[in-house]
């Protein structure tokens, strides 16, 4: 390779995956949720995360006010489309089998993609706001993503203190390790399943809102959120909330590190074979998850 | 009442054989293709629909297949039918070297693995570009060979839906189904599951690796995306389980229909075609996870064995 | 045989996290018996039972079928070994007929496995139920089907666990009868039982677990008033 590499360069790289990593937390939290309590698999999460991404564009472009105050809007809408798809078609596949919810929420992915081609054609589009980055030290900091970082982070303090603190957030919590259990305990199992998969939603979102000002904006953009999502899952262990930070945070410093030492292409490859190789090591997850 | 079965097998089979005589370019094709769909969701059906673990990547075999066969073509001057052979062969080595440790896996997990799995192959055939072109492509020596095709996919087809006609009406087939039924219970009774998913999960690999050798022969170009994406593994599931996944007709039914029906849709609504499909995936789910042959044989009381 | 011994467990353990499943188990048994396993609730029985049959590993100690170590061995092995075993929740293959739940286990020629398998589905009067999807058994039904799969294997050991729960008195006296029917053909058989009047009328010698460990054994007679037993069930 021919390139030395300087304990500047590593903790420019760590600072990054860090940075990269509680976005990955936020929006995997949410496919955490959505498992954890209802035994469904969300190969939709992506693009839930693509129509927040697309929400915050087109308030940026239409209204031209601050694209981060789209999270305003862009919450409580993607809140209760998720709470929609749930009633109508997500319940029905409650703790079935999981080719069922497999297939049934790949149905909706790609309805809703084919919806935003349709509606917001295939142009690649972007959001020019926060560009230049904070130098710090020897370290390059991404106005972008600090700001992501920040607003991830606090969304997802939020989101524990909510699942730690809250009546709801305990009854959700019960529901994770037991619907049976919480429903002799007189705990609305139904209602927790619209409130999960809204805020699981709504997580979602909040991580196309944030990349939005960051990458490329395209329907197709969700699928690999949802893998990464996925791998944050496994990595944490499915079930755990608390993992999936854990996780999130391992995936971005990875995914950094391995941009070190490999193309561009390859360090593409890593997430999808950690995936593939976590699960035949460890399935249970590096914190201990549920095993079925 | 078998005879008369066997025979207007015998003869839809001779009519198959002797449409190119009589076809279009065009519907040529479209029988090819069909073919090949009719392939993919049988294959899928040996696995899934019989041991109940959920391949949710297996076009990853038909994408091997693709690559092993234009690889051969192209670089080293291999006939198409032996190289597409050659990518089956490929495919079922793909699946023996991951396919013992993911069967271990539980359910989703396994799901997620195969999905995982897809996405690997996808990304090291991208890679390895002095091999496969990478993301630019492989493109084959021009040829117009539909017709052989046409026979070849054919027989891919019916290949398969001979070893699933073989496997459910056996005892070894049987025992596939005991690792859907009840896993702990088919270990108990002496039956080595982990052996019998691994036999099934090999068989359900090679003739997608065939296939995807002659659809790069018939394509002439194949690229990552074209020969690993999702959306062919959702394919051939929706198809098999529409028909009636676990039955030997199911598959073929299912492909025939929804294959039929997405050209007439296609043709008509462009633009509309990935919502009808997730309306349809949508419709299979919650209404008809049995597929159309499972409800006949709930409601007529259909043998086990169509 | 080792010493003349059919099953032997020397000091069998079985740990799930912090909870002591099985501890230092030991028992022994000699063939053409009928053997009762009692105990109360999460006493360990059928997590012994996993554990000879493979489907647990165990964490410590030995299991010994015919002088052979079987500890360790997967369940097919240990099935194809001799012994065979139903379990307390019913485990029939219910997309598969009744008779196709018989001939799936056995890898004898199809006309042998037919045979046997109408035989045995007439043993229990189920034969005109043959081509019936087992899943649309009545739970008695199914019972029997398990029963008589268990039987296809001509096991030398048989481990019944609650044969007698939720079955109506009539199916469980021939069952009762078809137990006793083996025994006298040389079969040994073990049941994990809570229906007294079924063990103490059926079985020669009882094993009492509590809390994992062994606490009695003996014929009925004696274990019905042994003191550590009648405690175990019903406290101090």
């Amino acid at each position: 390779m021919g390139v030395t590499i300087t304990p500047t360069m590593v903790g420019q790289v760590v600072i990054s995956g860090l940075l990269a990593g509680a976005l990955y937390s936020m929006v995997a939290l949410g496919l955490a949720l959505i498992y954890g309590v209802m035994r469904v698999i969300n190969i939709a999460h992506g693009t839930l995360l693509m129509l927040g991404a697309y929400t915050t564009f087109w308030w940026f472009r239409l209204l031209g006010i601050n694209p981060y105050l789209s999270l305003l809007v862009a919450l409580p809408l993607m809140f209760f489309v998720g709470m929609l798809l749930q009633r109508t078609l997500v319940a029905r596949v409650v703790e079935a089998p999981e080719l069922s919810s497999l297939l049934l929420t790949f149905g909706i992915s790609i309805a809703l993609v084919n919806v935003a081609q349709l509606t917001f054609t295939s142009d690649v589009r972007s959001v020019e706001f926060l560009t230049g980055a904070f130098l710090v030290g020897p370290f390059a900091l991404s106005k972008s993503r600090l700001v992501a970082f920040a607003v991830a982070v606090a969304i997802t303090a939020i989101a524990f203190w909510f699942l730690q603190k809250t009546k709801l957030g305990k009854a959700i919590r019960a529901t994770s390790q037991s619907s049976e259990v919480a429903m002799v305990c007189g705990i609305n199992v139904h209602r927790i399943h619209l409130y999960a998969f809204g805020i699981a939603s709504a997580l979602a979102s909040a991580g196309g809102s944030l990349v939005a000002v960051m990458v490329a904006i395209q329907p197709e953009m969700g699928q690999v959120y949802t893998f990464k999502s996925f791998l944050v899952i496994v990595l944490g262990g499915a079930g755990n909330y608390p993992g999936a930070l854990l996780g999130g945070m391992l995936l971005g410093l990875v995914e950094q590190l391995s941009s070190l030492f490999l193309t561009t292409q390859l360090s593409e490859a890593v997430a999808y074979v950690l995936l593939v190789l976590v699960l035949l090591l460890r399935p249970t997850g590096l914190l201990g998850g549920r095993a079925t | 009442m078998r005879w008369a079965v066997l025979a207007a097998l015998a003869i839809g089979l001779l009519l198959l054989a002797l449409y190119p005589l009589v076809a279009t370019g065009y519907g040529i094709r479209f029988m090819l293709q069909l073919f090949m769909w009719v392939a993919l969701a049988q294959s899928w059906n040996l696995i899934s629909g019989l041991t109940g673990y959920v391949s949710f990547g297996h076009v990853a075999f038909f994408g091997t297949g693709a690559y092993a066969g234009a690889i051969l073509v192209t670089t080293h001057g291999w006939h198409w039918g032996p190289a597409s052979l050659a990518g089956g062969v490929a495919a079922v080595i793909l699946a023996l070297i991951i396919g013992y440790p993911c069967l271990r896996l539980k359910g989703p997990y396994f799901a997620i693995a195969m999905l995982g799995l897809n996405e690997v192959m996808r990304v090291l055939v991208s890679y390895f570009e002095g091999l496969t072109g990478g993301g630019s492509g492989l493109s084959l020596p021009t040829l117009h060979a539909s017709g052989q095709i046409y026979y070849a996919m054919g027989a891919a087809a019916l290949a398969v839906t001979g070893a699933a006609h073989l496997l459910i009406t056996s005892r070894v087939g049987l025992r596939f189904m005991t690792i859907r039924e009840d896993e702990i219970a088919a270990e108990a009774m002496g039956i080595n599951t982990a052996r019998y998913k691994l036999y099934a999960f090999l068989l359900s690999a090679f003739v997608p690796g065939v296939v995807g050798g002659l659809f790069a022969r018939d394509q002439g170009y194949i690229e990552p995306i074209s020969v690993f994406p999702l959306l062919t593994t959702i394919t051939m599931i929706v198809m098999a389980l529409f028909g009636g996944k676990g039955t030997i007709w199911g598959p073929v039914l299912g492909a025939v229909t929804l294959f039929v029906f997405q050209e007439l849709v296609w043709a008509r609504f462009l633009y509309l075609h990935q919502i009808f499909f997730g309306a349809i995936i949508v419709f299979v789910v919650l209404l008809m996870p049995r597929g159309i042959l499972g409800v006949l044989q709930e409601r007529y009381r259909l043998p086990r064995t169509i | 045989m080792h010493d003349g011994h059919l099953l032997e467990i020397r000091d069998l353990s079985k740990r799930f996290g912090g909870v002591v499943a099985v501890n230092r188990c030991s028992l022994v048994l000699t063939p053409g018996k009928i053997y009762g396993l009692i105990g109360p609730n999460g006493s360990g029985k059928t997590t012994l039972f996993n554990c000879i049959t493979g489907l647990e590993r165990r964490d410590a100690g030995e299991v010994f079928f015919r002088g052979e170590r079987i500890d360790g061995l997967k369940p097919h092995q240990v099935a194809r070994r001799g012994i065979g075993r139903t379990f307390q929740i019913i485990r029939v293959f219910p997309e598969l007929t009744a008779l196709e739940n018989l001939l799936v286990v056995t890898r004898e020629p199809f006309e042998l496995a037919h045979r046997r398998a109408q035989e045995l589905l007439r043993f229990v009067t189920l034969d005109r139920l043959e081509n019936e999807y087992a899943g649309n058994l009545s739970y008695g039904q199914q019972k029997l089907l398990e029963f008589i799969r268990v039987l296809m294997r001509d096991p030398e050991l048989i481990l019944l666990d609650e044969p007698a729960a939720g079955v109506n008195r009539t199916l469980l006296n021939e069952l009762l009868a078809a137990i006793t029917r083996l025994r006298d053909q040389g079969k040994t058989i073990l049941i994990v039982e809570h229906d007294m009047k079924v063990v103490m009328g059926l079985c020669e010698k009882i094993f009492v677990l509590d809390y994992g460990e062994k606490i009695a054994e003996g014929p009925p007679g004696v274990i019905q008033t042994d003191t550590r037993v009648v405690e175990a069930y019903f406290g101090r």
